[in-house]
C-alpha cells in the first residue's frame, strides 16, 4: 500500500466513525471535528487540487478555487496526536535539520520525505507567523520540484499596506490559476465572506457566553480551535459556529457548567500540547481550573465586505494580533485577561518557536500588571522524546497552588 | 544611530545626520540575557541584549532594527521594553521571489527617512542621499578592492585581518574608513605571504568575532571569502543612479545577494560557486548559529546542492562563542587535511 493510501484511509475512518456518532448525538465539538475530517478526506478528492500553506493564508480564496489547503502546522499537530511525530521527526532529522527547530515543521518535513503527504499542486507560506514556516514549506515543496509562492504580510496597517497585500492577493490567484487550470469565481468568493461573516458573529457569540462565570464550557470544548481557519468561508464553518454558540447557550438556559466546580479560570497561550498527557484533565479535576478561553480562538477582525473580498482578507490578516512587534499580542492577552476574569495564563514556551518564546518575558510583564500570574512550561507541544511529565506536574501544581492561595 | 541587520539603508541613516554603528554583541558566555528573552535564540540576539542591559549601548542616539527574521523581531520587542530609547525604529522587508518587493521596500525606507527626518530635525535632502550613496559606494569598492588581495594565492590578507578591519567599519566613520583602507592597500600591495593552506568560502550565520575566523584559520585553512552579512557578502550591493533615489536603494538592497531569510537558496548555491571560482577556492564551511532558523533550514538543502556541485562543504554549528569552537577543531583540521 503507498503511504498516502494510509493517510487517506485514517481520514476516512475518522469521518466514518465521528458519522456514526454524529447520528447518535450531535456535539459542536463532534461536528466540528468531523468537518476537519471531511476536509482532510477532501485532499483525496480528484475535483479538489491539494494547497499545502503555512496557517495564515486566505482559505476562503482556496476553498473559493476548489484547492483543498491543509496547513502544515495543523498536520505536524495531528501527527503528534495520533502519536506518529516521533517516526517523522527522526526522519527530518536524520537528513540534517536541526533539533532546535520547530517540531511542528520537523514532523511534517519528515512525513513529507516519507512519503505520507500527497502531491502538492501549489504551495503557499505566509511571513506570518514564522520564518520557520515558510523555510519548511519550501522543504516540503522542494521535496516535490515545486516552488513556494510566499505572501509577505505587511507589520503596519496602512492603505498602502493593504494595497500592498490585494496587489499579491491577486498574484497568488494567478498562481493558482496557472498550477491548477481553476478559475476562480468571483460569486463563489463573495459568498465566502457573507459565510466568513456569519460564522463570525456566532463565534463571537459563543467566545462571549464563555465569559460568564463559571463557564459553559470546559478545557476542550474549544482546543485547538485554531483548525477551524480550514472551514473558514463555507457553510459548514457558518453551521459549526452555530453550534456552538446554541450550545453554550442552551447549557447556561438550563444550569448546565462546563466542568462541574470551576473555580479558577485560565488563559492558555498559543497552541496546546499535541500529544496526549493528563495535564488538562489534571488540573480540572484536582485543582477546578478550567481553560476558558485559548489566545488563537479569540476573533480579532471586522465584519468584511462581501462586495470588496481580497480588500476585507488583507485587512484582517494583517490586523491579527501576531503580526509585526509584540504590543498587539499583548493588548489581546491583556484584554482577554481581563474579559474572561483570568485567574491564571499557561505559556508553553513551546521549544523551537522563535516568534513566540522571545516574547515570554513581555508576556508576564504585562499580565502581572493586571494581576495574573503567568506559568512558562518550556515544553516541546509536537515532539514528546523531551517530555517530562513528573516535571511539567510539579510546575503545574505549584502555579495551580500560587494561585489557589491569592 | 544603532542598527543590526545588513538590510539597513545606512545611507539614509547617515544622510540624517548620524553615524551608522552595528550592533553584534559579543561572543562570550551569555549572562543576564536570557532574563530578558528565552535562552532558544541566537548568540547575536542574546549577547546584544547582554551589552544593552549593561549599558554599552547607551551613547546610541536610537537603534533601527529590521524584520529580518523572528528573532530579530522579538529582540527589537524586548529592546523596546528594557532599553527604552526615544528612537527606536522597525523596517519591514519582504522576502521570496517579489515582483512587488522593491514597491514596499521603498515604502518602508520612505517610513523610515520621514522617522529619522522627526527625530533629527533634520530634512533628508536628495542631495544628502546622494552623497551618502557615493561615500557608501566608495567604501564597498575599496573593500572589493582589498578583498581582490585575497584571490591572490596565497592571499596577501588574511580572514582575520579583513574581518578585523570590517568589524572596524561598522563602529567607524566611513570616511576615515576609507582612507584608512586606501594606506592598507598601498601596504598590502607590496607585501607577499607565504602559506598554501587550502583556501575555503566561509558561509552561513552572522559572526560576531574576527577571532572566530581567525581560530579557523589556524586549524590550517586560509579563509579567502566570508559569504556572512558581517563579512564579504555585506559589502555585495550595487546602487545603479536614478532620480528615484529610494527606489534605487530598495533595488539595491533586495538584489543583493540574499542570506538565508530572503527564502532564495538556489541563489545563495549560485553565488557561492560564483564566488568559488573566482576565489579558486578547494571548499566552503557553512557555519550555523545555534537557534538561527533562518541557516539552519537551509543546511539539508545546500548540502545536497552544493555537493551535487562537486564542492568539498563542512556544516558546522556552534553558540557563536569562542569558548565552544574548541569542540570544533579537529572537525576542522581534517577537512583542512582532506582538500589539502
Amino acid at each position: 500500500m503507498v503511504k498516502t493510501d494510509m493517510l487517506k484511509q485514517y481520514f476516512a475512518q475518522l469521518e466514518a466513525a465521528l458519522k456514526k456518532k454524529l447520528e447518535t448525538k450531535v456535539t459542536a465539538r463532534r461536528r466540528f471535528i468531523y468537518e476537519i475530517s471531511r476536509i482532510g478526506s477532501r485532499i483525496f478528492d480528484e475535483n479538489w487540487s491539494i494547497g499545502w500553506t503555512t496557517v495564515f493564508v486566505p482559505y476562503e480564496i482556496l476553498n473559493s478555487m476548489n484547492v483543498s489547503g491543509m496547513f502544515i502546522e495543523f498536520f505536524g499537530a495531528m501527527l503528534s496526536g495520533t502519536g506518529l511525530s516521533q517516526k517523522y521527526i527522526e526522519i527530518a532529522e536524520g537528513k540534517g535539520f536541526s533539533t532546535d527547530s520547530c517540531s511542528y515543521h520537523r514532523s511534517i518535513i519528515g512525513a513529507a520525505m516519507d512519503g505520507l503527504i500527497p502531491e502538492p499542486d501549489i504551495l503557499i507560506g505566509a511571513s506570518i507567523p514564522c520564518n520557520g514556516g515558510v523555510k519548511a514549506l519550501k522543504r516540503i515543496g522542494e521535496i516535490f520540484h515545486k516552488d513556494v509562492f510566499i505572501l509577505n504580510i505587511p507589520i503596519e496597517i496602512t492603505n498602502d499596506s493593504i494595497d500592498y497585500l490585494v496587489e499579491q492577493y491577486e498574484q497568488m490567484i494567478e498562481y493558482i490559476e496557472t498550477e491548477t487550470g481553476r478559475k476562480l469565481d468571483k460569486n463563489r468568493l463573495k459568498q465566502t465572506i457573507k459565510y466568513n461573516n456569519q460564522a463570525r458573529e456566532y463565534l463571537i457569540e459563543a467566545n462571549d457566553l464563555c465569559k460568564k462565570v463559571p463557564s459553559p464550557a470546559n478545557s476542550n470544548d474549544l482546543k485547538n480551535f485554531i483548525i477551524f481557519i480550514l472551514l473558514q468561508g463555507t457553510k459548514e464553518g457558518v453551521e459549526v459556529a452555530k453550534l456552538y454558540r446554541d450550545e453554550f447557550q442552551n447549557r447556561i438556559d438550563n444550569g448546565i457548567n462546563g466542568m462541574l466546580d470551576e473555580k479558577f479560570r485560565l488563559l492558555w497561550i498559543q497552541n496546546r500540547i499535541q500529544f496526549k498527557t493528563d495535564l488538562v484533565e489534571m488540573i480540572e479535576k484536582e485543582y477546578g481550573a478550567n481553560i476558558v478561553i485559548d489566545e488563537l480562538n479569540y476573533i480579532w477582525w471586522e465584519p468584511m465586505d462581501e462586495s470588496d473580498p481580497l480588500r476585507s482578507l488583507a485587512k484582517r490578516m494583517i490586523s491579527h494580533p501576531i503580526v509585526g512587534p509584540a504590543e498587539r499580542r499583548i493588548k489581546t492577552l491583556v484584554k482577554l485577561s481581563k474579559d474572561y476574569k483570568i485567574h491564571g495564563a499557561i505559556n508553553p514556551s513551546h521549544w523551537g518557536c522563535r516568534q513566540s518564546t522571545g516574547a515570554r518575558v513581555l508576556f508576564k510583564d504585562a499580565l502581572q500588571k493586571v494581576g495574573v500570574p503567568i506559568l512558562d512550561l518550556d515544553v516541546d507541544c509536537v515532539d514528546e522524546r523531551n517530555y517530562t511529565p513528573g516535571q511539567i506536574k510539579t510546575r503545574l501544581e505549584a502555579f495551580m497552588e500560587m494561585i489557589s492561595n491569592v | 544611530m544603532g542598527w543590526l541587520c545588513s538590510y539597513t539603508p545606512l545611507e539614509l541613516i547617515y544622510a540624517a545626520g548620524f553615524r551608522p554603528f552595528r550592533i553584534i554583541g559579543h561572543s562570550k558566555p551569555i549572562e543576564s540575557a536570557d532574563s530578558y528573552i528565552h535562552p532558544n535564540y541566537c548568540q547575536f540576539v542574546k549577547s546584544t541584549i547582554d551589552l544593552a542591559i549593561e549599558g554599552v549601548y547607551d551613547f546610541l542616539d536610537g537603534v533601527v532594527f529590521v524584520n529580518s527574521c523572528d528573532a530579530m523581531r522579538r529582540l527589537h520587542d524586548v529592546w523596546k521594553r528594557f532599553i527604552p530609547y526615544k528612537f527606536i525604529f522597525l523596517l519591514d522587508i519582504p522576502m521570496g521571489n517579489f515582483t512587488l518587493g522593491s514597491k514596499y521596500l521603498k515604502m518602508e525606507f520612505q517610513k523610515l527617512k520621514i522617522a529619522l527626518e522627526d527625530y533629527s530635525s533634520n530634512v533628508i535632502t536628495d542631495v544628502l542621499i546622494e552623497e551618502a550613496i557615493n561615500l557608501f559606494t566608495e567604501t564597498r569598492a575599496l573593500y572589493h578592492e582589498l578583498n581582490s588581495l585575497r584571490m591572490e594565492d596565497p592571499p596577501r590578507m588574511s580572514g582575520r585581518e579583513i574581518t578585523e578591519l570590517t568589524i572596524e567599519l561598522f563602529h567607524t566613520d566611513p570616511k576615515s574608513w576609507n582612507e584608512k583602507v586606501k594606506a592598507i592597500l598601498k601596504e598590502k600591495r607590496k607585501t607577499t605571504t607565504n602559506n598554501d593552506n587550502p583556501r575555503i568560502i566561509l558561509s552561513g550565520s552572522p559572526i560576531h568575532d574576527a577571532e572566530f575566523i581567525g581560530f579557523i584559520e589556524d586549524c590550517g585553512l586560509n579563509v579567502v571569502y566570508e559569504d556572512v552579512c558581517t563579512g564579504s557578502k555585506f559589502f555585495d550591493i550595487q546602487i545603479k543612479k536614478s532620480a528615484d533615489l529610494l527606489g534605487s536603494l530598495s533595488e539595491a538592497y533586495l538584489n543583493r545577494t540574499p542570506c538565508a531569510r530572503m527564502m532564495k537558496v538556489d541563489k545563495r548555491v549560485k553565488s557561492l560557486i560564483v564566488v568559488s571560482k573566482k576565489f579558486k577556492t578547494d571548499g566552503i564551511i557553512h557555519h550555523s548559529l545555534k537557534f538561527c532558523d533562518t541557516y539552519l533550514f537551509d543546511v539539508p538543502i545546500l548540502k545536497e546542492q552544493l555537493m551535487a556541485q562537486g564542492l568539498s562543504v563542512l556544516f558546522i554549528e556552534s553558540d557563536g562563542g569562542l569558548g565552544s569552537l574548541n569542540q570544533l577543531k579537529t572537525r576542522i583540521e581534517a577537512f583542512a587535511e582532506m582538500i589539502r
